[in-house]
């Protein structure tokens, strides 16, 4: 698949009636995830999990002119084209296809959760059975089968659309051209100065409101600090760690000459 | 009064033990984070010991490196006050000392000022070590524990600071072994009971033994019988 591709989701239609959660689930074989009890909440999970990939988040609200509203979000790997989590991890386990879709590798991966402590979106999650890390893989294995991923495929309010970049991007214009007539503030995530932090992402929101409201952060940013481990502390630790070694070596060979001389 | 009419008592048995939990602990905590900084050279361990195995051993040994200190406070409150305490009076002495203590190193014997309980190298070995203490407990606790009550973006930092911060420790590791083992070794008794050869406590810690004559605690007599 050398196309690049994208999920775009219309908050706008979503009808959160979850069909995306159980299809993500059949396809990735995961179990019945009993993590958060049910206290007469909306939401199924208060997170996502190692079990749980993708969660529809449930959220009441009041805007300031007293007026009721009940967002929906779809949340899951974002898909950056500049993964934190592919840049912090110290085993190369995480890859970016061409597709887009950033996937973890199980053989490689050791389950230290760098990945989860530098993803700016804080989606990975290790776990805690098998001591790997787990996300979404945006079904690359459908993708690369000439198929779309599963929770796209079920979607039956067509609020979640597979395509390529391109497609995408007109789709998601052409969508909040409409949203904007109830909802000014209509915009797109995913691409453009928003997300720019994290070179853009393959998942991409029709939002009608601005992305805090949807618990999106404004200005995700791919750490600086990943590039100050991986390219300044690891390289100058490994000669410091050789150095010393061969330094206290040295000493100890010199004081014993120069110990000598003197008795 | 001397141990066995050669030893100068110099820790107590609870700070004795704090220094082999605070040694201890720290190079297992080095030694299970190492396949994690480099995988090509140290991935074997991660191969022959699992890597929950290592992952768990350092959150076991991150327990007992930052509750020794705590541990301290009650069953050495003497050693860890005379720790601070010295620290805090950094003199004269200590600067000459530092000085002239790369002719030390060099095996060469420089006439040295009378050092206190610690010497001016020691002082600084102990300032920093208590640096590096917080910032590896503060650090590692975040990315521990942090998931969700800190932001990501503040986390992500903790990763070069903790590592950064395990580096110069172990640096510091490495130096204050080597001077323990490959140039004082007589000090290394200290680490077995407590004690210290006279003449050696004579030699690197002059004015510390200068108190302890002076409030009694060894006499003069003791010590020339000794040292002879």
């Amino acid at each position: 698949m050398a196309k690049e591709m994208a999920m775009l989701h219309d908050v706008a239609r979503c009808s959160a009636c979850r069909a995306c959660m159980v299809a993500c689930k059949q396809w990735h074989n995961l179990p019945a995830d009993f993590s958060t009890p049910f206290e007469g909440q909306y939401q199924s999970h208060a997170d996502l999990t190692s079990k749980t990939y993708n969660l529809i988040k449930m959220n009441e609200r009041t805007d300031k002119d007293g007026k009721f509203h009940w967002d929906f979000i779809k949340i899951q790997c974002m898909h950056c084209q500049d993964p934190a989590c592919m840049k912090g991890c110290p085993e190369g386990a995480i890859s970016r296809l061409d597709s887009g879709a950033v996937v973890i590798d199980e053989e490689k991966c050791v389950g230290c959760g760098y990945c989860t402590t530098n993803c700016p979106f804080n989606v990975p999650r290790v776990d805690p059975d098998r001591n790997k890390s787990t996300k979404c893989d945006l079904c690359f294995d459908r993708i690369e089968n000439g198929m779309i991923p599963s929770c796209a495929k079920t979607c039956t309010a067509q609020a979640i659309d597979f395509g390529t970049i391109e497609e995408m991007t007109a789709l998601a214009n052409k969508r909040i051209e409409e949203v904007k007539k109830d909802f000014p503030n209509a915009n797109l995530y995913g691409i453009g100065p928003a997300t720019e932090g994290v070179g853009g992402t393959h998942m991409m929101y029709v939002l009608p409101e601005k992305p805090s409201v949807y618990g999106l952060p404004e200005n995700p940013k791919t750490p600086a600090s990943i590039d100050l481990w991986k390219d300044v502390v690891r390289p100058i630790g490994k000669i410091a760690g050789v150095g010393a070694a061969a330094g206290i070596a040295g000493l100890f060979v010199l004081s014993k000459m120069m110990g000598k001389k003197n008795h | 009064m001397l141990v066995d009419k050669k030893f100068v008592p110099r820790h107590k048995a609870g700070f004795v033990l704090c220094h082999w939990l605070n040694g201890i602990s720290f190079l297992m905590l080095f030694i299970t984070a190492l396949p994690l900084y480099d995988p090509n050279y140290f991935g074997f361990l991660y191969n022959a010991l699992g890597t929950s195995t290592l992952q768990n051993a350092h959150k076991f040994f991150a327990v007992i490196f930052i509750v020794t200190p705590i541990i301290g406070l009650f069953i050495a409150r003497d050693g860890y006050s005379m720790l601070i305490g010295q620290v805090l009076k950094f003199n004269k002495d200590d600067m000459t000392f530092l000085v002239k203590f790369p002719g030390e190193l060099l095996g060469q014997d420089p006439k040295m000022p009378k050092q206190g309980f610690y010497n001016g190298g020691e002082k600084m070995n102990i300032a920093l070590q208590m640096a590096l203490w917080c910032v590896l407990v503060c650090s590692g606790l975040v990315l521990w524990l942090g998931s969700g009550i800190i932001d990501n973006s503040v986390r992500a930092w903790m990763i070069p600071v903790h590592s950064i911060a395990a580096g110069i420790g172990f640096a510091a590791a490495l130096g204050h072994i080597y001077l323990a083992v490959g140039v004082n070794p007589d000090s290394l008794q200290g680490m077995k009971n407590g004690t210290i050869k006279a003449d050696y406590a004579m030699h690197h810690h002059g004015a510390w033994v200068d108190e302890l004559v002076a409030e009694g605690k060894v006499t003069k007599k003791e010590l020339e019988e000794a040292v002879h």
